[in-house]
């Protein structure tokens, strides 16, 4: 169904731009870090890029497990495999920009997506969510549901220590929360598995539920997680915002025991970044003053956008997102690339 | 491979690199030696290897490209050498789960001599390998001190080393490291080999005439076949306990520093969390080269014909476009049919009365 509905919403983009080009040998691979739900989308992306690009093609490849040396293996064997784009979610945004580097060394473009490297590399922009500014709204969303944060208490369930995006999370959930005279009285990250985000979210809230007023979370699995435990509990007080599209998620917030979601735009970062690889590899150039934003990381990233769906935007949130790509996609040419 | 169903007790193997059997009456001296090396499993490791690689050559383009090559010599060079650092302790009858650990704290640690200390590039390796001897060492002492097994102590000391690290580090990377040492990692000879791979093949010869050639080497290989046995004779056990797993924190400093050279940035997850990541590669090269895990046999060719083949295969389903979640199964199937061609193998020579 999601798919379908994405696939719709491309057909829409390319009507909107008649932008379907003459076929081209660009040959895209897009390569998360590890298998994941959240980087599904990436393969529809992929297929409809070159689809409606008419690139020789665009494929999701994904490391059979989340290690830096299994990505670095995979993404040899695709230059070998005669792969010359590369749409990567950086392993680390330190040890990646090794590899990346490489990738231009054969001809080839490469970007960062979903996460950046940290500068300098080679990649020549980097698209994704604006983490930090996602989980501040978030929180702020939340805090809104409590009527207002004074003297609330929230806990904050986030991803891997080890992804620099998690900082930026836990900063802002902090700087959010704090402005609004909350607090954040626990933050339980390293769970974005099944195996830690159960045992860790349950025996939390077990031992803790009475004493938290509301819970964010900034990363697809303990969203998952959290949203089944507050559905076990059955004690719709605590008001929760979730992150990304799960539909486990998205029936809870249907249900009331989730107060809504922050939806992010992987299929937005796949199919853009998919024609923006196609674009360079044909000439076309990063104009000298392309508005990039600055993050933690690099001075070039592209925010692929984030948006709030509560009860009343979860069925329609698809819509919602259409609207985010739509608007990125119309404007990326004239406003990044110098063709 | 041996391993693959040998018979062999380790005191039959103590203080050798290369199986021995016992000569038929009335053959020769080169008829035995050809036995022996039809037999050993570096042979059948070798035979793997070409019958594999040429498999590959022909259904998967590209796998011969000097791009191909280059990528697997150099990934095989790391996968070696953490195979190495697990054989030394293997040696002794022991097991290191803290290779992956040790080797990040390693590459951290030379990462802040060279960038934050300001050493120059050969004294910070130095320093760092320095660091891995005496972590290792403290696992030995551990071991030696407590009278628990390794698996235990190293399990242990897995967590506090990457946690004392990550403290130390605050997650935060070195990557502002000597031109010169992050070239040494890209470089490529005559457009093909990496000087990774020479790394690693001095490094094989080190340790192949360390267990041959010196008494220490020796030593070790009794003090694994039977500690009690070793003990009476006046080897100080504990001592060559605490030597491996000296060596085998080197040895997992060098894999640390390697991969710095290669991502020409320390980072604290070039293992994964707690260096787990090094595990199924620092076990299969020694496994399927002919290390005995309970102790007293090492075959240094062994193991690196074996993390070669792991290498070789993983490199080889990539290129043949296996499901990303299939390449894990058929890794597998592949490995298992390495050992049963290895017991064809054998069963072949001795219908013919080749053994």
């Amino acid at each position: 169904m999601f798919r379908k509905i994405l696939f719709g919403t491309c057909i829409s983009l390319v009507a909107f731009t008649g932008t379907v080009s003459a076929d081209s040998d660009t040959k895209v691979a897009l390569v998360p870090g590890g298998p994941h739900p959240y980087f599904t989308a990436w393969e529809q992306a992929g297929k409809d890029a070159a689809k409606d690009f008419g690139l020789a093609s665009a494929d999701y490849k994904v490391p059979q497990k989340w290690e830096l040396g299994a990505q670095n293996q995979l993404l040899e064997s695709l230059v070998t495999q005669g792969y010359n784009a590369f749409l990567v979610f950086p392993g680390d945004p330190v040890g990646t920009v090794g590899i990346v580097d490489e990738l231009v060394g054969t001809g080839a473009v490469a970007m960062a997506l979903a996460g950046c490297l940290r500068d300098p590399s080679e990649a020549v922009f980097c698209m994704g969510t604006d983490t930090g500014n996602s989980a501040y709204l978030g929180t702020q969303e939340l805090l809104e549901s409590l009527g207002g944060g004074e003297g609330k208490k929230i806990v904050h369930f986030t991803g891997f220590l080890v992804d620099a995006n998690t900082k930026l999370r836990i900063d802002a959930v902090e700087q959010a929360a704090s402005e609004a005279g909350a607090e954040v009285i626990q933050v339980i990250a390293d769970i974005d598995a099944p195996e830690p985000a159960e045992e860790k979210i349950n025996a939390y809230l077990a031992a803790h539920a009475d004493e938290v007023d509301g819970i964010i979370t900034t990363a697809w699995v303990p969203a998952v997680v959290a949203a089944n435990a507050l559905r076990k509990i059955g004690d719709k007080r605590i008001k929760m915002v979730g992150i990304d599209h799960d539909e486990v998620l998205l029936q809870a917030v249907k249900d009331g025991f989730v107060h809504g979601t922050m939806l992010q735009n992987p299929y937005g970062q796949g199919y853009i970044g998919s024609f923006a690889a196609d674009k360079l590899r044909q000439g076309c150039t990063i104009k000298a003053d392309a508005p990039f934003k600055s993050n933690a990381l690099t001075d070039k990233f592209i925010d692929s956008g984030t948006v709030f769906a509560g009860v009343d935007e979860v069925d329609d949130y698809v819509t919602s997102m259409q609207s985010i790509t739509k608007t990125l996609f119309e404007s990326f040419e004239s406003t990044y690339l110098d063709c | 491979m041996n391993n693959f169903g040998s018979t062999q007790s380790p005191s039959q193997d103590v203080g050798i690199l290369d199986d021995e059997t016992s000569p038929a009456p009335g053959s020769g001296r080169l008829t035995q030696q050809l036995r022996r090396l039809l037999l050993s499993n570096e042979f059948g490791l070798l035979a793997l290897i070409i019958i594999f690689s040429i498999i590959f050559a022909i259904v998967t383009p590209g796998f011969t490209s000097s791009f191909s090559l280059f990528a697997m010599g150099r990934t095989a060079a790391v996968n070696i050498i953490i195979g190495f650092s697990m054989m030394v302790v293997i040696v002794s009858g022991g097991l290191n789960l803290s290779v992956g650990s040790i080797g990040v704290c390693v590459a951290m640690g030379g990462g802040w001599l060279m960038q934050v200390a300001g050493f120059p590039w050969y004294l910070g390796v130095v320093g760092a390998l320095a660091l891995g001897a005496m972590i290792g060492a403290l696992n030995g002492v551990l071991i030696v001190k407590t009278g628990l097994h390794s698996f235990i102590i190293t399990l242990a000391t897995m967590s506090i080393f990457f946690g004392v690290m990550i403290f130390l580090t605050q997650a935060g990377s070195f990557r502002e490291l000597p031109p010169e040492y992050v070239t040494f990692g890209r470089m490529k000879i005559n457009g093909v080999v990496s000087p990774l791979l020479i790394v690693t093949l001095v490094v094989g010869v080190i340790l192949a005439v360390f267990f041959k050639l010196t008494t220490a080497g020796r030593r070790l290989l009794a003090a694994g076949a039977n500690p009690d046995a070793a003990e009476l004779s006046g080897i100080r056990v504990d001592r060559t306990i605490i030597l491996c797993h000296a060596m085998s924190g080197v040895l997992a400093g060098i894999a640390g520093l390697m991969l710095v050279s290669r991502t020409g940035a320390a980072i604290p997850s070039m293992a994964g969390q707690l260096g787990q990541d090094w595990l199924l590669p620092a076990f299969l090269g020694p496994v399927l080269g002919g290390t005995l895990l309970t102790g007293g046999r090492a075959s240094v060719l062994g193991t690196l014909l074996g993390a070669f083949l792991v290498t070789l295969l993983t490199t080889g389903l990539l290129l043949l476009q296996v499901g990303a979640f299939w390449v894990q199964t058929c890794l597998g199937l592949l490995l298992l049919a390495a050992v049963l061609i290895d017991l064809l193998r054998r069963s072949y020579l001795a219908r013919h009365n080749l053994i």
